[in-house]
């Protein structure tokens, strides 16, 4: 979130699209109807089901799944021929104004520099243009040049009339423009509209790209940075957020510092590549705040290899892991399936032999179940970590039609460790307003259950005396590790807390006046601003420092002292980055330093220093000094961005099994950098269905009262949501004599699943492209393990390994199967 | 009928026991100054209707109304009574039914009955209608009530047994149902009573030790006594 | 329970007398749902199990979001769950079901268990499964289908508006666990106040017809229902316009004095033709007529 949970109780209009987040967010969500009552707020939801949101917004638009970006241009597009967009802001806080290359271009669904061989862009093209004589950034104060960002942007979206909406979407024209009036009713300095969104845009081949024109849009609205505005993803996990701070995936390091690839053979290449450079050599427009970069890298190395990394040794840069290519989950799954088989995708080593998972479900979780669980019965062994036994444990026990090998074939030894639940342990909840809460230990562990940090501190320390005894290739990284616990065998998470905050390890001096010293050695740091990059820091992750200070652990704070009267609550637990609640906050205030809103103003400049929330910028750096957007090199927002993988802009594109040709150019008819990326996708499970013989869309969602495919062992949760089932609208039901509670039989080119069905008139029927195109969905919480009276087929086993080419999150919202009647019982 | 040959009472102590036994299992025959009216099997018959009718009466009373609800004390409580109403009821329905079949070929009604003016007969001044045979035809309509209000009060008892299996509205006309034959059965059990005992004395043996005397007999069912007698019509 | 809450009981079910003072007042309590920001999460459903220690029921997946077809003895509270057309498009209708604790509550006047249900004085109807006799004529006294008999137990139960809880200055559990804040607990006043705020509110909003539904024909209820669509409550599982059940009502208000009357005239009347008509016995009055022989 750039915001949080309690500030969207600020907006005037809330745009739920991607999300259902009444059903999977139903706290959060009070600050929502907190709005709607408080303010009058007005809930717009855009969703191919009519959910539970729905049913309490004020205006509610069907959209066929996987079209957003469609409707989200359309809205763009109606926002600058009506001129409901706010123009001060553009000016001042987008790059709206910024010149583009001269060789930037669009045309026939491919923007300028693609690949046709290997499915990818060259960026250079979508370049800012540098003034010839300040080489400092080419900009249009008027926004009249028609290379600006501006002009590109409305030559981009003119093509996304309320008509082509329809047709793509399946909107109707009148609904669409509905939601395009009160969402651009925000188009001002008086209101401030916010996004939810959620899995429901991350997860399509064009998910980026659907937050991206999100992005666009408030940038345009001028909702970004303000209370009640911005771009809120929700977290569906209670530590997610936490879990992505701290590396939850392959390509990043704590704090989102890249991970270092092998051909960056040292820690200077490794930072002249990833700190970014700003066109403004003056400095005047952008702090480029990552320009600290090498601050927050050699800090973490302090913090993994302690005394150990040195000036001499790179800050022991060398004994960090690289990677050799992608290590995504379906690439790690593909390499695991196909274990030494050449051209497979992830990469160059061969598959992996043994996999720990812990609180994961990877049969479940993964797309294309079957490629899953085929995938694990080619390991020599799997440690599970979790506090039932999942799916994943028991993928030797998958039923037949999973096309598993017969359990006699498989050689994989399963090892279970019962881990403690939630409740059974303290540490931090990272939520997705990015704030830290400490949470205590409610009951002990049951029975021989061990906490993760327990069970990984043994590992490490049994696998560091196995290097001490009898060496091995490269001991170092394992030998090196900082592992300062008071009790090593079972680290205290208040200790890792304050070791991810980090400390002085020597005394660090003001830069301003080196005889004062801002921080004695060995005292916890205050903020990120202390890092150093010369080894007197250490910090586990930069971004989470003010987490743990000499005021103790802040985590656990709970004032509720709201002096601000906008739900920030500074003093409750500790928001990164630098408790700050409101991301890009200066984007809150006008050129003056003055709120767009005085009745809620994030930001303001009092002639000495920005007060209000955590300033997002230097605080004592008058208005004019810097832009809004201190992350980005040029200093402003972008409404064009040349760093994503398939595109500046968002354009449409059909999902990777498209139900239509692309309205908008039938060449490119889905995003052309996933199906590059696809082509290295050859084994025989990966199938992609056609139109003919898949005609419905389909998609998968989570209920409110389940949580992934932990709680269908819990007896009181699956009285509130028994088992299984597929929602068919009732025209289509009636087509295919599908009767309410029936069964039904759901199948894509992967697999074929059966259930309740679930006969509903909250699904639409929608025109698309002037023929009729059915869209069902059916919830994911159901799986072969646990109470047999509670079981359900694995909603991913008809899932395609489908991607974003930016982030690699499957593509489980769009989907094409075929419905037909069924008989009987679920097998 | 009339072939009893029993000596008549010369010793008015020695017909005692012999009639007795022959009550056991014969009825309508006369020794000496008595007629047995009801064999022993019709008798226990009637006082097994009579208790469940009496234990169901003082069940269902107390949930009929507080101001009953000293009965359910008798019983344990009212949470006794709730299920031994029902149990007593069904008890009480399967008794009267026997006792429907017992007296069934009894209480045939005949032409004649229809003369029968009830108004005119409580009046107790009025002559005897000579015809009137072993029941009269206030009798048989009684006992015609009988499963009629039996019938209705079970039917509508079911459903108030058993909640769950029952629709609500149903239920709530059952409630009224069970009501009205409550009432129905409390006036006629009151009416049944008194003209058992009180109102028409020496009626009352007839269901003891089964017999009546003869001038009961003559008075109150002139035709039956004939029959038994062998008498002429006077 | 109702025996030992601290509560002054304003109606008794089936007693003579009331077991109250009439001298000690509460405010009316009462729980105000606010259909139009219910999310049917169904967190009030699994907290008023877990206050209640209700244990977890054996369901099956039928085609409909709801736990269950209708309240059960052990399951009070309930998300009923519909769909209605509506503008063209549909209306996905979520309300909370349980006790609605009406000022003029039809199962206590159809209880015939003195005790057995109360109503205290603040508006709250409570069961006492000491004294209920599980005979289960409080469920067609109810106008909204709450009362349940539970077989098994041979006792009837539903919401008490964890009177034990509101005894000791708490919310009801399915206040506390509302996370929308769509469910609030006070006097009932104040919500109803608060209830008209809303629906102006949703009036301006575009729902001309939304309305607080506190039905006359019970006397109000402590349970205040804010509708969208109050033209419609039978959209939402509610009766349109409920009272007290005609049954009940024919029952106790006019069969009863009838039945004491034909009781009394039989007993009197019997009497009375003893006293004037008198018995009727044969002329010719035996030594063996009645008595010992």
């Amino acid at each position: 979130m750039t915001n949080g949970w309690v500030d969207i109780k600020n907006a005037d209009v809330v745009l739920i699209m991607g999300s259902n987040a009444a059903e999977n967010h139903p706290c959060g969500f009070k600050w929502a109807i907190e709005a709607k009552k408080v303010r009058s707020a007005k809930l717009v939801n855009v969703d191919p089901r009519f959910t539970r949101t729905s049913a309490v917004s004020d205006v509610y638009a069907p959209i066929r799944p996987g079209t957003d970006i469609a409707f989200l241009n359309g809205i763009i597009r109606h926002a600058l021929a009506t001129g409901r967009f706010h123009e001060d802001y553009v000016k001042l806080h987008t790059n709206a104004t910024y010149v583009i290359s001269d060789k930037f271009g669009f045309n026939e669904g491919l923007f300028s520099g693609f690949d046709e061989a290997t499915g990818q862009y060259d960026k250079s093209s979508w370049a800012y243009e540098a003034d010839p004589k300040s080489q400092a950034y080419s900009v249009d104060p008027e926004m009249k040049n028609p290379r600006c960002v501006f002009q590109l942007l409305k030559k981009h979206v003119e093509r996304y009339t309320p008509e082509m909406v329809e047709r793509i979407c399946g909107t109707p024209k009148e609904e669409f423009l509905k939601v395009a009036d009160v969402v651009t009713s925000t188009g001002n300095a008086q209101r401030v509209g916010t996004i939810m969104y959620a899995l429901g845009w991350t997860q399509h081949s064009t998910g980026v790209q659907m937050i991206r024109a999100a992005a666009t849009m408030q940038l345009l609205l001028g909702n970004v940075g303000r209370p009640g505005g911005g771009v809120n993803a929700l977290r569906g996990h209670s530590n997610i957020q936490g879990a992505t701070d701290m590396a939850g995936t392959f390509e990043i390091l704590p704090g989102y510092l890249a991970t270092p690839r092998g051909e960056l053979t040292n820690l200077q290449t490794y930072l002249t590549k990833v700190t970014p450079t700003t066109l403004n050599q003056q400095n005047w427009a952008s702090m480029n705040y990552f320009s600290n970069y090498p601050k927050f890298m050699v800090s973490l190395l302090k913090a993994a290899y302690g005394k150990a990394a040195t000036k001499e040794n790179q800050w022991g840069y060398d004994w960090l892991p690289k990677t050799d290519g992608n290590y995504s989950w379906m690439y790690l799954f593909d390499d695991m399936y196909r274990g030494n088989s050449p051209g497979r995708a992830g990469g160059t080593e061969p598959g992996p032999e043994g996999f720990i998972t812990f609180g994961m479900n990877p049969v479940g979780i993964g797309p294309n179940s079957s490629k899953m669980i085929n995938a694990l019965s080619k390991l020599k062994w799997m440690v599970v970590g979790e506090n039932y036994e999942i799916e994943t444990a028991t993928f030797w026990k998958a039923p037949k039609e999973y096309g598993g090998p017969d359990s006699s074939q498989i050689q994989t030894e399963v090892f279970q460790l019962p881990c403690s639940g939630f409740a059974e342990k303290d540490g931090t909840f990272t939520n997705s307003a990015r704030w830290l809460q400490w949470k205590w230990k409610a009951i002990d562990p049951p029975g021989q259950a061990k906490t993760d940090q327990e069970i990984l501190a043994r590992i490490f320390l049994a696998v560091r005396d196995l290097y001490r005894k009898e060496g091995g290739a490269l001991p170092e990284p394992v030998l090196n590790m900082t592992w300062a616990y008071t009790n090593p065998v079972n680290p205290d998470l208040g200790e890792v807390l304050k070791e991810i905050n980090g400390k002085a390890l020597t005394d660090i001096k003001d830069p301003k006046d080196p005889t004062k010293v801002i921080r004695k050695a060995g005292e916890q740091l205050a903020g990120f601003g202390e890092l150093q990059d010369d080894g007197s820091t250490a910090s586990g992750n930069w971004l989470h420092t003010g987490v743990y200070t000499e005021a103790g652990n802040l985590a656990q704070r709970r004032n509720n002292a709201d002096p601000t009267g906008l739900g920030m609550f500074h003093q409750w637990a500790f928001s990164w980055p630098a408790n700050r609640r409101v991301m890009y906050n200066r984007a809150s205030a006008d050129k003056d330093g003055k709120a767009w809103d005085p009745t809620r103003p994030g930001i303001v400049w009092n002639g000495e220093k920005w007060v209000g929330d955590v300033p997002d910028i230097k605080p004592d750096s008058p208005p004019g000094q810097f832009g809004a957007f201190i992350m980005n090199a040029e200093g402003v927002g972008r409404l064009f961005s040349p760093s994503l993988a398939d595109g500046p802009m968002a354009e449409h594109y059909e999902a990777t099994e498209a139900a239509i040709e692309n309205p908008l150019h039938a060449k490119v008819t889905s995003n052309p950098v996933s199906m590059g990326l696809l082509k290295k996708f050859k084994s025989d499970k990966d199938k992609l269905g056609s139109r003919e013989d898949f005609p419905v869309v389909c998609t998968t969602y989570r209920l409110t009262e389940h949580y992934h495919y932990w709680t269908h062992h819990t007896a009181a949760l699956n009285q509130l949501q028994p088992g299984f089932f597929i929602e068919i609208p009732e025209a289509l039901a009636r087509e295919k004599g599908i009767v309410n509670g029936g069964q039904a039989r759901v199948t894509s080119a992967r697999g074929s699943i059966q259930g309740v069905a679930m006969v509903t008139k909250r699904l639409r029927q929608l025109k698309i492209d002037g023929k009729q195109v059915w869209h069902i969905g059916f919830p994911l919480h159901w799986g072969y393990a646990g109470d047999p009276k509670h079981l359900g087929p694995l909603a991913n086993f008809l899932t395609p390994t489908a991607m974003d080419p930016n982030t690699w999150t499957p593509e489980f919202k769009t989907f094409l199967v075929k419905l037909e009647k069924a008989e009987g019982k679920v097998a | 009928m009339s072939d009893a040959s029993v000596p008549a009472s010369a010793h008015p102590a020695a017909p005692g026991p012999s009639i007795m036994r022959l009550a056991v299992h014969r009825e309508d025959v006369a020794v000496g100054d008595e007629i047995v009216r009801h064999r022993l099997l019709s008798r226990v018959i009637h006082w097994v209707v009579a208790l469940f009718f009496m234990v169901a009466l003082l069940t269902g009373m107390p949930i009929y109304s507080p101001v009953f609800g000293w009965m359910a004390t008798l019983f344990g409580g009212l949470s006794v009574c709730r299920w031994l109403h029902a149990w007593s009821g069904i008890a009480f329905s399967v008794a009267s039914a026997v006792m429907v079949l017992h007296w069934l070929s009894d209480m045939k009604l005949v032409p004649h009955d229809l003369k029968f003016n009830l108004v005119q007969y409580m009046q107790f001044s009025a002559a005897e209608d000579p015809e009137i045979g072993k029941y009269n035809p206030g009798q048989k309509l009684f006992f015609w009530t009988i499963p009629l209000v039996t019938l209705m009060v079970l039917l509508s008892g079911i459903p108030l047994w058993w909640p769950t299996k029952f629709g609500s509205t149903l239920r709530q006309v059952c409630i009224i149902v069970h009501d009205v034959g409550f009432i129905m059965w409390f006036v006629a059990i009151v009416g049944h009573v008194y003209l058992g005992t009180a109102a028409e004395p020496g009626t009352f043996r007839s269901m003891t030790r089964g017999t009546v005397t003869k001038a009961w007999a003559r008075l109150h069912h002139p035709k039956w006594f004939r029959d038994v007698t062998g008498d002429r019509k006077e | 329970m109702g025996a030992i809450q601290g509560f002054e009981i304003r109606r008794s079910s089936a007693s003579l007398r009331g077991s109250a003072t009439q001298l000690r007042t509460l405010p009316v309590v009462a729980k105000y749902i606010d259909t139009s920001t219910c999310i049917g999460c169904k967190a009030c459903e699994v907290a008023c199990q877990e206050w209640n220690d209700l244990p977890v029921s054996q369901t099956e997946q039928v085609g409909t979001y709801q736990t269950m077809p209708s309240l059960q003895a052990s399951y009070w509270n309930l998300i009923q769950f519909r769909e209605v057309d509506y503008q063209g498009g549909v209306a996905w209708l979520m309300r909370k079901d349980q006790c609605m604790h009406c000022a003029d509550p039809g199962c206590l006047a159809a209880c015939p268990a003195p005790g057995a249900i109360v109503q205290y004085q603040n508006g709250i109807v409570d069961v006492d499964p000491e004294k209920c006799i599980g005979c289960g004529l409080c469920e067609p006294g109810c106008p909204f289908d709450v009362p349940r008999y539970s077989e098994r137990t041979n006792k009837m139960a539903k919401c008490t508006l964890c009177v034990d809880r509101v005894e000791v200055g708490l919310e009801p559990a399915c206040v506390k666990a509302c996370p929308t804040g769509c469910l609030q607990f006070g006097d009932k006043d104040t919500l109803l106040a608060y209830g008209k705020h809303r629906v102006t509110a949703l009036k301006e909003g575009g729902f001309a017809e939304a309305a607080v539904y506190d039905p006359p024909g019970v006397g109000g209820t402590s349970v205040i229902t804010v509708l969208r669509h109050g033209d419609h409550p039978e959209w939402y599982g509610l009766p349109k316009d409920p009272t007290v059940p005609v049954a009940v009502s024919l029952w106790k208000r006019i069969l009863h004095p009838l039945g004491f009357i034909a009781m009394g005239a039989a007993l009197f009347g019997t009497l009375g033709h003893f006293m004037t008509v008198g018995p009727k016995k044969p002329k010719d009055t035996s030594t063996t007529s009645g008595g010992e022989v």
